[in-house]
């Protein structure tokens, strides 16, 4: 009997901690949702959709409010899944079209839209009496590395009737992105059991990814195990694509890359556009203060870094692809004077960023005579 | 390795479940293997010096046990006391003294070339070296027997829990436990994990968030109006006190879990309402320490009423040299020195006593306003960068306080946000008088904390690893 009156006082006490435990959960959620500002808000997780070629990508006609301490915007998704205030529809007479692939700098959601360097873009090469209409179609979407781009061009933006697709590569995290979706760009089907693996995952990332609690108790959890991994072997210091000696991974990601580049080119080549790279440097690459920063705690970390040693890999790489290749990189160090180019907190373009991206990457399409329609340098 | 890294979490996981399957012996040897390996993870070469420490201290006190006459039972207390306090001064001052002396010679005029050594300080040496030195005074003074076994002097002087930033533990409260087998009770390991819980909750929520309000404004080269310097040395105040008792805390149950028991070093510091109360509930272990080893040997207040304010001014003096070789810290003691030595003249004065002593609830009030306000200079002493930074935050707050000017967003709001919880909880603790009050509150208030207080610490906690405060001490 006692024992059994033990076991009950324990029950009930385990059933009260859950109830308290679900309880606060809510109140400390509804508390985030309110006035929590990262990605993991629901007005900017309500951006996204799930996809089954992509993984997610931006829900068709979503709108919603973004704001954070940094900045306060209006995102408008239109009904093909891609930020703009218009919609793409069949091309006009006379109109050429330019689709910017890329990643969270591509998409920008720290800046209101007409600020976009794509947007910009399009302003700056729409001369007049220059016989035709260029539209610029903003490609971006949060999160997306080179595999991605690939895959979104193939299933969506190849609709759009691009004239230039302009494939942006972020140097900062592209070739370990691009590491990630391997068996994608390979096209390996995984194993039963992998696939049964991959749906829950899938499944329970969905889940967290929509409260703001458990994406919190995530990034813990994460940090959290990655000491367990710590006394097998010395800590890897961070930023590996900007290491003196990187890992195997980010030479494995760079040749992923290119691959994936490549294909993109030769499926954009086969719809009768012309493709372009355009390298994307990280804000420490730019901002001496960051570098500083970022250089001590490599330091610290027993890593040595290169401040421009993951564009030079990329570059490289790039070098015997008959395609241009735009850095961005030399524009924006020469623009850094002044005001901030980046934003202090996400470390993405500020609207003087996108200016000076898009005058740069202007000039370079007119020079190249891709803005007119002429030939690339090199090309397919 | 610091308590507020997953460094330490595992590694204490890892020693707990060993410890629990050893038998006594074993659990000692655990208990020296783990603290030596706990220290040696900032700096292994200074593991020598906590060797030396013990060795040394541990032969004198066995030589003091066994000697017979007096001048030869001081001669060897004196060696011991000078080993200590060589070491202290070496480590702990070399570079402040030198630099002082360089730095005056050279406003007289003279050209003095130094061969000048950098000195790192190790870690805990205050807490160890005051730990081992009252041992022998101890024992020197027939209060306690010298132990005769070196691996329980050992595991006294290195215990991984209150190694590095205290409390300062005397021997005859340790010694004891680690001699006797322990028991492990269900109430010790409720209260163990409480304390550890709320000791994180003091450091990773409290203490590491409201650090970037105080940094605001102690930053150099800035003049902020004087209610924004109040809000950073509120920040402060908490910070500090965070810091401190949070790590305390984590120690106090660490320790529980095994069986061992700490002394408290906090007493609700921040409700007193006299410097002496203050001294009563604040780092208690130091300052029965200063007491007991150079209050009273000084003279306490046995003589004349200027004799003890001078004992009184020394004694803080040096507490406040003990915190750190920078002389903020001199002016800290100064100014402590100042506040006792006038609350004992204030004493003399009936309508005074009434008022700091009386239950009246406007006394109670206005008494602890004055005192909590002292608190805070005080701190603004202790954090300001220098002597000119005190004088340009005591000019804000005094010539330039502009109570419009406050940065609500980014100072006051962040202060309040993050003091919030803490003065519910602390306040509760008080009502009960027990820093222990929240695991014995019914089962639903209870639970209701301990799942605020885990959400609280892993949602908004500063995971930046940021050392204690403590630490350089």
């Amino acid at each position: 009997m006692a024992i059994t009156g033990r076991l009950q006082g324990r029950a009930s006490r385990a059933l009260l901690l859950i109830v308290i435990v679900a309880v606060q959960f809510v109140l400390f959620e509804t508390a985030l949702r309110t006035w929590g500002s990262s990605e993991a808000a629901p007005a900017f997780q309500a951006l996204f959709t799930g996809d089954p070629h992509l993984g997610y990508r931006l829900l068709p006609g979503a709108r919603t409010q973004f704001r954070t301490p940094e900045f306060d915007t209006t995102l408008v998704i239109n009904s093909s899944g891609v930020r703009d205030d218009e919609e793409i529809g069949p091309r006009e007479p006379g109109e050429r079209r330019i689709v910017v692939l890329g990643d969270s700098m591509v998409l920008a959601v720290q800046v209101e839209f007409p600020q976009t360097f794509g947007e910009l873009l399009e302003g700056r090469l729409n001369t007049p009496g220059s016989g035709h209409r260029v539209r610029v179609i903003n490609a971006g979407v949060q999160g997306f590395g080179p595999v991605q781009q690939l895959l979104f061009f193939r299933h969506v933006a190849a609709a759009f009737e691009p004239d230039i697709v302009v494939v942006t590569i972020y140097v900062g995290n592209d070739a370990e992105e691009a590491v990630v979706w391997e068996p994608q760009l390979l096209g390996a089907r995984p194993a039963a059991l992998d696939a049964v693996r991959d749906t829950l995952l899938t499944r329970l990332r969905r889940l967290v990814r929509r409260s703001m609690v458990l994406q919190v108790l995530r990034l813990r959890a994460i940090e959290g195990t990655r000491i367990v991994s710590r006394p097998l072997g010395p800590p890897e210091p961070p930023l590996q694509s900007y290491a003196a000696q990187p890992v195997e991974r980010i030479f494995r990601g760079i040749d992923l890359t290119r691959q994936a580049v490549e294909r993109l080119a030769d499926e954009a080549s086969a719809a009768g556009a012309r493709t372009v790279v355009v390298l994307m440097p990280a804000r420490f690459q730019v901002d001496d203060a960051d570098y500083g920063r970022l250089l001590e705690i490599v330091h610290q970390a027993g890593g040595d870094l290169q401040r421009d040693g993951a564009t030079h890999r990329f570059r490289e790489a790039f070098g015997d692809l008959p395609l241009p290749v735009f850095d961005l990189l030399p524009a924006l160090r020469a623009a850094a004077p002044g005001p901030d180019l980046f934003f202090q907190q996400t470390a993405h373009l500020t609207p003087r960023g996108h200016e000076v991206v898009a005058a740069a990457l202007a000039e370079f399409l007119r020079e190249s005579g891709l803005a007119d329609g002429g030939a690339p340098p090199a090309g397919r | 390795m610091v308590f507020n890294s997953l460094h330490f979490i595992w590694f204490f996981v890892v020693v707990y479940a060993v410890y629990r399957a050893l038998p006594h012996r074993g659990q000692n040897w655990l208990l020296l293997l783990a603290s030596y390996y706990f220290y040696a993870a900032w700096d292994w070469r200074f593991l020598g010096l906590l060797l030396a420490s013990t060795v040394v201290d541990y032969s004198c006190a066995r030589a003091l046990d066994g000697s017979g006459t007096e001048a030869r039972r001081k001669a060897i207390l004196w060696l011991s006391i000078g080993f200590n306090l060589s070491v202290l001064g070496f480590f702990k001052y070399f570079n402040f003294f030198a630099d002082n002396l360089h730095a005056l010679l050279s406003s007289l005029g003279w050209r003095v070339d130094f061969v000048t050594i950098r000195v790192l300080l190790p870690i805990g040496i205050s807490f160890y070296t005051f730990m081992t030195m009252s041992y022998v005074i101890d024992v020197y003074r027939r209060e306690i027997p010298a132990t005769r076994r070196l691996l329980e002097f050992a595991v006294f002087v290195a215990y991984f829990p209150h190694l590095v930033a205290g409390p300062i533990l005397r021997a005859s409260r340790l010694l004891p436990q680690i001699h006797e087998p322990r028991r492990i009770s269900g109430q010790q390991v409720r209260d163990g994990l409480w304390l550890i819980a709320w000791g994180f909750f003091l450091k990773i929520f409290v203490a590491d968030n409201v650090a970037g309000v105080a940094n605001a404004v102690f930053e150099p080269d800035t003049t902020p109006t004087g209610i924004n310097v109040l809000v950073g040395v509120y920040a402060f105040t908490l910070q500090i006190f965070g810091d401190f008792a949070g790590y305390t805390n984590i120690a106090r149950g660490t320790s529980k879990l095994m069986g061992i028991e700490l002394v408290e070093n906090f007493r609700f510091p921040y409700l007193v309402r006299s410097p002496q109360e203050f001294w009563r509930h604040w780092h208690i272990s130091l300052s029965t320490w200063l007491r007991d080893y150079l209050y009273i040997p000084l003279g306490g207040n046995r003589g004349s009423e200027s004799r003890t304010r001078l004992n009184l001014m020394i004694t803080m003096v040096l507490g406040g040299l003990w915190h750190g070789a920078a002389w903020t810290f001199i002016l800290w003691g100064i100014y402590q020195g100042a506040l006792l030595v006038g609350y004992r003249a204030g004493q003399g004065a009936e309508w005074f006593r009434r008022w700091v002593s009386g239950a009246g609830g406007v006394a109670r009030v206005t008494s602890w306003f004055v005192m909590f306000h002292l608190t805070c200079y005080g701190w603004l002493i202790f954090r300001a960068r220098s002597a000119e930074q005190v004088g340009l935050l005591t000019h804000s707050i005094f010539g330039n306080f502009q109570p419009g000017s406050v940065d609500v967003h980014g100072l006051l709001v962040p202060l309040l946000l993050h003091a919030t919880p803490l003065v519910l909880v602390h306040a509760g603790e008080a009502y009960y008088n027990d820093v222990l009050a929240v695991p014995r509150l019914p089962v639903t208030v209870r639970y209701s904390i301990y799942a605020a207080t885990c959400y609280l610490v892993l949602l908004f906690g500063n995971f930046g690893g940021a050392e204690f405060i403590y630490f350089q001490f």
